[in-house]
């Protein structure tokens, strides 16, 4: 939605959701749409937790900005 | 038993073939369902003036959209007869009045259900149960009707599980979930005459839930003491996604009797409910849900890094509920023992429930 608005956007969700995620996309008409993925659960973490995790995807996140 | 030359001739393998192939499509909701031709579908059309292409609810982030007609061919498959056919469409305009399908609330994790609550004569025409196993099995317009609403969601929306559905476990209301108020049994005026319908007129009310928990009170004749059991039940912490949470109280006959000779009305019970339905500020620290998110205002430990103080924070007891219009009441099952149930209903409400007119068509 953002990216339609113009805005460079990345997706990251769960391994846990990768499937509805995927759904969504397909439903939305990009097939193709790239995501982040991080290991599941995320809602429980604590702030060291998710700052851990934040450091393993930002290259990800990176890669998928800067190759759209 | 009918004897044999008194039963229909049909070709039972080619039936078989038809049922299976739908299963094979994945039309079902891992039952068999009616399989469904245009004479049939038109006799499903022919119980409305509406126009087949009319949308009746969409999803604009699934670019998906139920017409009458989609909605006709689901109702045709989940078993009902086509005279159900204007209940199946008055439940869709009280879904959308409801506004939660509509933005996504049948994905979530939260695996709610559209539970239907059906009023007026329209029960007693098709024969909807309102008494005794009224949440059970074993009637063909309870069952069909709440069928009608899943199969297209499955079928229309594409909502499947593990796809575009995620509830993380649902509810066993997700196979069929409609309800009628025992008018008949109950002291005080129908639900939809209390929210200003005829009591001629016939409605459905939508009611997005989650779990319908039971109440057992069968040791009691004061009516204080029944309203606490409500109460109590409504208030479990389990039950608190949000702030505040809304319910739905399935009063059985017994127990709207047992009020309404201690002269209580519908409204003095939502009154003592709404005072009684607390936690003590204690309690929800011991689970972990005693302030909310700053992001979400989702419930949380006040230890929590998005934690910001709840409305009330400088109170010691802590309201489930955040208006007396969060609790609806309705009357239903059979008048033989003192047992309950509330309907724990999606969201923080309040405000007036959604209730859709079912359609008469002047030529009946």
């Amino acid at each position: 939605m953002l990216e339609r608005a113009g805005v460079p956007a990345v997706s990251i969700c769960t391994d846990a959701f990768v499937i509805p995620a995927k759904a969504m996309a397909d439903v939305l008409g990009h097939p193709e749409f790239q995501f982040v993925t991080i290991p599941h659960p995320i809602a429980s973490l604590g702030e060291a937790e998710i700052e851990t995790r934040v450091r393993e995807i930002v290259d990800d996140v990176v890669r998928i900005l800067t190759h759209a | 038993m009918t004897a044999a030359a008194e039963l229909p001739l049909v070709d039972i393998d080619e039936l078989r073939r038809v049922i299976e192939d739908y299963f094979e499509r994945g039309w079902t909701d891992g039952l068999p369902v009616m399989p469904v031709t245009e004479s049939i579908l038109a006799e499903f059309l022919s119980q409305t003036a509406r126009d087949p292409d009319e949308v009746l609810l969409a999803m604009p982030h699934l670019n998906r959209a139920c017409t009458v007609r989609l909605a006709a061919i689901n109702a045709a498959m989940a078993g009902c007869r086509p005279e159900y056919f204007p209940v199946v469409l008055a439940a869709w305009t009280a879904l959308k009045a409801e506004n939660y399908v509509t933005r996504g609330i049948w994905q979530s994790t939260t695996g709610t259900a559209p539970m239907l609550l059906v009023n007026g004569p329209v029960r007693e025409q098709i024969g909807l149960n309102s008494k005794g196993n009224v949440f059970g099995s074993g009637f063909r317009a309870n069952a069909t009707i709440g069928r009608a609403i899943r199969l297209t969601a499955l079928n229309a929306f594409g909502l499947r599980p593990g796809e575009l559905d995620q509830a993380t476990q649902g509810n066993p209301a997700k196979y069929t979930a409609c309800i009628a108020e025992n008018e008949e049994d109950s002291p005080w005026p129908a639900f939809h005459v209390e929210h200003g319908f005829r009591a001629e007129d016939s409605t459905v009310t939508a009611l997005t839930m989650r779990s319908v928990a039971h109440i057992e009170a069968r040791h009691t004749t004061v009516p204080e003491q029944l309203a606490i059991d409500l109460a109590g039940t409504i208030s479990r912490t389990g039950a608190l996604i949000h702030e505040t949470i809304s319910a739905c109280i399935a009063l059985g006959p017994e127990h709207a009797h047992l009020l309404a000779r201690a002269g209580w009305s519908k409204d003095d019970l939502r009154r003592f409910v709404f005072e009684h339905a607390v936690n003590m500020r204690e309690a929800l620290a011991a689970a972990g849900k005693d302030a909310v998110s700053g992001k979400t205002r989702w419930r949380l430990s006040s230890g929590h890094a998005e934690a910001v103080p709840d409305s009330t924070p400088d109170a010691d007891v802590v309201r489930a509920l955040g208006c007396e219009e969060a609790v609806q009441i309705v009357v239903a099952g059979a008048h033989n023992a003192g047992v309950s149930a509330v309907i724990e209903t999606f969201g923080p409400r309040g405000g007036p429930p959604a209730i859709a007119a079912v359609e008469r068509l002047s030529a009946r």
